[in-house]
């Protein structure tokens, strides 16, 4: 671990926007950030070896003891930390990459980051659909103790770490800001969360660094190399999601694909990438298949669950779910196709509510519980 | 020439509650000119212009006088052009130009009617108070503006006198002319023509809607609908007055009267025998919604009186409008208190809200893409408070209706049909409330839910589920308890059932989607 002064340096480098090869070869042969700014401060010509004058010149500029006291407060006063590629737990993935990472800022517990993980993308604007579909794949993968990795922005992203934590498996989340950063600004809550479960918030980016909109593409490629496979949930078309995918095949990760109502808007860059040769899948337990990551007798299990349970229910129950069976339906569907009246209709459905078979969507639509 | 001294009679308006004003008119010697007294407004004070311009045009203007008009009581503010016509005549009589026969004496006599310069006679507001008043002084004969008859014609006993110019008054008073008066009409009869805007038959699909209607007007629950524009929640509000159980005449004469004073009844329309939709636009102010001005006017809350009080884009109004709504959804009153005036009015009003999900609509929507990120949905529905929430017992969704539906031609249940089992709901009601002062449901206190609202131990364990695990408060259990009882109600069994609660529980869905 290193010292809060130790972080102020590397924050100050991180902040001074040195290209990412240069900053790797600067930190493998001085080792810490404190070195580096010494040498940058008194000219010491060996770091001419590394850095072409002009990166240099904007190191002197920007080699201010103001900004080190500055940058040693925003580290004090959010309890930021910071490891590069020399800490034995920086993931050793993150060097391997284009654009490799080597400094690292962090709040929570780094330990997770040893853990098997798989990355979840999607959009902000999600339809309903993808939100539960999201919530309810990283719940069961991290019910299988998969960490979910994901950018913490609404949407998706969200629902992914909710699902997680809900797993009770820790949750990574890679910002595109500086961690002193409220952004976004709703989700206060579920980053005290993820830091109270167990898991870690990363950033490449030095406190006081706002969230600009070229961050985010960026710190994709570190999303999909944390995961051992990308989970594509929701995205159309033209899609910062789609970045993240590319970033995976590039550094050749698995690509699931979450399939999605295919009438749906929502879902047409998820069905251009399965037409593409995305992995298709359905439920958590398929990735666990293809990954090869599931015990023999637990995969025998699973298959005899997954037809619908009409124990104990009555025949008029039993009717409305099997209308169900095909999609989701509108109450006035249901209505008109169960021919049951509206005032049974609705206290029927209340009662499959409750037994967990069926559930509510936005714009008095129903459909089976998955 | 002799001094001389006449009286006529009239009524003024305070709140909703009429008062007798004695027009006492003296002509005295002097410089020409007349003056009125007695705490008149501006619009009484100018009413002299109008009176002498009036008397000039229908030949009757005599000598030149000093004229002094009181209108007694002298402490109380009087208000409105409806003095003109008792104005007019006391001024005739007192320069001897009018002699009214013995019977048809202008001191026993109630005038009311705004004057034009040309001797016309105008309708005026606040007939119906003021006839009531009449009444209860004692007074027989009236004499009104013709468009203000029908208005004043629902009221027994009296002899409605119809008028519509100054020539014709002078004519009768001087028993030179006979006036037909004013038919009474029977309530009845008014009934049997009423007409309400939208019939629940015309509404197509909807048919969770259409009973969350139903199971509202039944119990006099509020209700708040959610629905992507153009879902057809305006057309639903506007069919509750059509399903709610008929006016009784009482109430028809309250509902009335506060429309008469605050000028919102339809030229030569009587009583209103369909119960009033008021529908305020968002941007309407808290002294527009509860009442108040200088004047302490009645607002829509109390327009909307045995009515219903339909808000649409409910997080567009101000949060004081809507805070304001607080007090008379609890006591069904309203006080405006103003430095001039003070007055009450009645407001128990049955609200229908209707919103949007998110700022842009279509949050939820399978059509359209909604634009709103959590942040924006959030704002938006935090600016219903939960207080006012907490008033609200029925929440329902409201999803458009696919266009195959709207031309199908399957013929939707009508109003009178509903009507009907609304009435008879409200009927046990009655009966079972008799010994309190309620009549609905929906003013049951937690106390009384406990008392009225026995559940099975069956449905008691449904409801207890539910409650666990869709995470409902304390304050939804005690809401589903309510409209379970009126669901019971309307099938007409005396114990709430499983059905009942399970159905009731839908109507909360909104606290799990939206408000969790």
């Amino acid at each position: 671990m290193c010292s809060d002064s130790e972080i102020a340096y590397l924050a100050w480098l991180a902040s001074s926007k040195v290209p990412a090869e240069i900053l790797k070869r600067l930190l493998i042969s001085f080792r810490t950030g404190e070195s580096i700014y010494k040498a940058v401060k008194s000219d010491n010509q060996q770091i001419l070896e590394f850095v072409p004058v002009s990166v240099l010149n904007a190191l002197r500029n920007s080699a201010n003891p103001d900004l080190i006291c500055r940058m040693d407060h925003l580290v004090l006063q959010y309890a930021i930390h910071a490891m590069t590629m020399h800490d034995p737990r920086f993931p050793t993935i993150l060097q391997e990459i284009t654009d490799p990472v080597s400094i690292l800022f962090y709040q929570g517990s780094p330990e997770c980051l040893s853990r098997r993980a798989i990355s979840m993308v999607g959009s902000r604007r999600a339809s309903y659909s993808g939100l539960k579909a999201a919530h309810q794949i990283a719940q069961d993968l991290s019910m299988e103790g998969i960490a979910i990795v994901s950018g913490f922005a609404y949407g998706i992203d969200t629902a992914s770490h909710q699902g997680c934590l809900e797993g009770r498996s820790p949750t990574i989340a890679v910002m595109g800001c500086g961690l002193d950063q409220n952004y976004p600004a709703g989700n206060e809550g579920l980053r005290k969360q993820v830091i109270d479960s167990g898991g870690i918030l990363l950033s490449e980016y030095a406190p006081g660094e706002k969230p600009l909109p070229g961050h985010f593409p960026y710190r994709n490629r570190i999303i999909a190399a944390l995961g051992e496979a990308v989970i594509l949930v929701e995205a159309k078309i033209r899609s910062g999601s789609l970045r993240t995918v590319d970033h995976a095949l590039e550094q050749g990760k698995e690509v699931f694909v979450y399939p999605g109502d295919p009438t749906s808007p929502f879902f047409e860059g998820n069905h251009q990438l399965l037409r593409d040769g995305g992995h298709y899948f359905s439920k958590a337990l398929d990735i666990l298949e293809d990954m090869n990551w599931l015990d023999k007798n637990q995969s025998e299990v699973q298959n005899s669950g997954c037809s619908i349970s009409t124990d104990g229910m009555s025949p008029e129950e039993e009717k409305i779910l099997r209308l169900l069976i095909p999609g989701e339906l509108s109450f006035d569907q249901l209505a008109a196709q169960s021919a049951v009246s509206p005032s049974d209709l609705l206290s029927i459905l209340t009662i499959l509510q409750i037994r967990g078979a069926v559930e509510p969507l936005p714009g008095k639509k129903y459909q089976i519980k998955q | 020439m002799n001094e001389m001294m006449a009286k006529t009679l009239s009524f003024g308006v305070n709140g909703v509650i009429g008062f007798p004003v004695h027009v006492e008119v003296f002509a005295a010697n002097g410089l020409p000119m007349m003056e009125i007294i007695g705490l008149p407004d501006t619009s009484v004070r100018e009413s002299r212009d109008r009176v002498n311009a009036a008397i000039i045009n229908c030949g009757r203007q005599g000598d030149p006088r000093r004229i002094t008009i009181n209108l007694a009581p002298a402490d109380m503010k009087k208000e409105g052009p409806s003095f003109d016509l008792p104005i007019a005549v006391g001024v005739m009589m007192a320069i001897g130009t009018l002699h009214p026969v013995r019977e048809r004496d202008p001191e026993k006599t109630a005038f009311f009617g705004e004057l034009s310069l040309d001797g016309m006679i105008q309708p005026v507001n606040g007939v119906l108070p003021m006839v009531i008043s009449a009444k209860e002084n004692g007074v027989k004969d009236i004499v009104l503006p013709a468009e203000n008859a029908r208005e004043a014609a629902c009221i027994e006993g009296l002899r409605i006198i119809p008028v519509s110019y100054l020539g014709e008054v002078t004519d009768y008073l001087e028993g030179k002319k006979e006036i037909v008066p004013q038919e009474q009409i029977p309530y009845e009869t008014l009934q049997r023509e009423s007409i309400f805007p939208v019939d629940m038959a015309q509404i197509k699909g909807q048919a969770a809607a259409r009973r969350a209607l139903e199971v509202a007007a039944a119990g006099g629950h509020n209700l708040i609908m959610i629905g992507v524009p153009g879902s057809g929640k305006t057309m639903l509000a506007r069919s509750v007055p059509g399903i709610l159980p008929p006016l009784t005449f009482e109430e028809a004469l309250e509902t009335t009267r506060i429309h008469s004073i605050s000028g919102r009844l339809p030229s030569g329309s009587g009583l209103m025998v369909t119960r009033p939709f008021c529908a305020p636009h968002h941007s309407a102010s808290v002294a527009s919604l509860v009442g108040g001005g200088s004047d302490a006017k009645p607002g829509e809350v109390s327009l909307a009186h045995n009515g219903v009080l339909f808000l649409d884009e409910l997080p567009e109004f101000s949060r004081n409008a809507l805070e304001a709504l607080r007090q008379p959804l609890e006591d069904g009153i309203v006080s405006v208190s103003r430095v001039k005036r003070q007055a009450q009015y009645q407001s128990s009003f049955m609200l229908i809200a209707a919103m949007n999900p998110c700022p842009c609509g279509y949050y939820g929507s399978s059509r359209r893409h909604c634009r709103c990120t959590p942040q924006e949905i959030r704002h938006y529905l935090d600016r219903v408070s939960g207080p006012l929430l907490d008033r609200i017992d029925i929440q329902i969704e409201v999803d458009s209706v696919p266009i195959e539906e709207i031309n199908s031609q399957s013929p939707a249940e009508s109003s009178a049909v509903v009507a009907s089992r609304v009435s008879a709901a409200r009927m046990i009601q009655q009966e079972r409330y008799k010994d309190t002062n309620h009549f609905c449901n929906a003013q049951l206190s937690s106390n009384e839910i406990r008392r009225f609202c026995e559940l099975s131990t069956e449905a008691q364990r449904l409801l207890h589920m539910a409650v666990d695990s869709m995470h409902m408060s304390m304050r939804a259990y005690n809401r589903i308890l309510k409209v379970a009882r009126t669901i019971a109600d309307l099938a007409g069994e005396e114990h709430i059932a499983t059905v009942h609660i399970a159905e009731a529980i839908q109507y909360r869905e909104l606290d799990q989607k939206y408000w969790r």
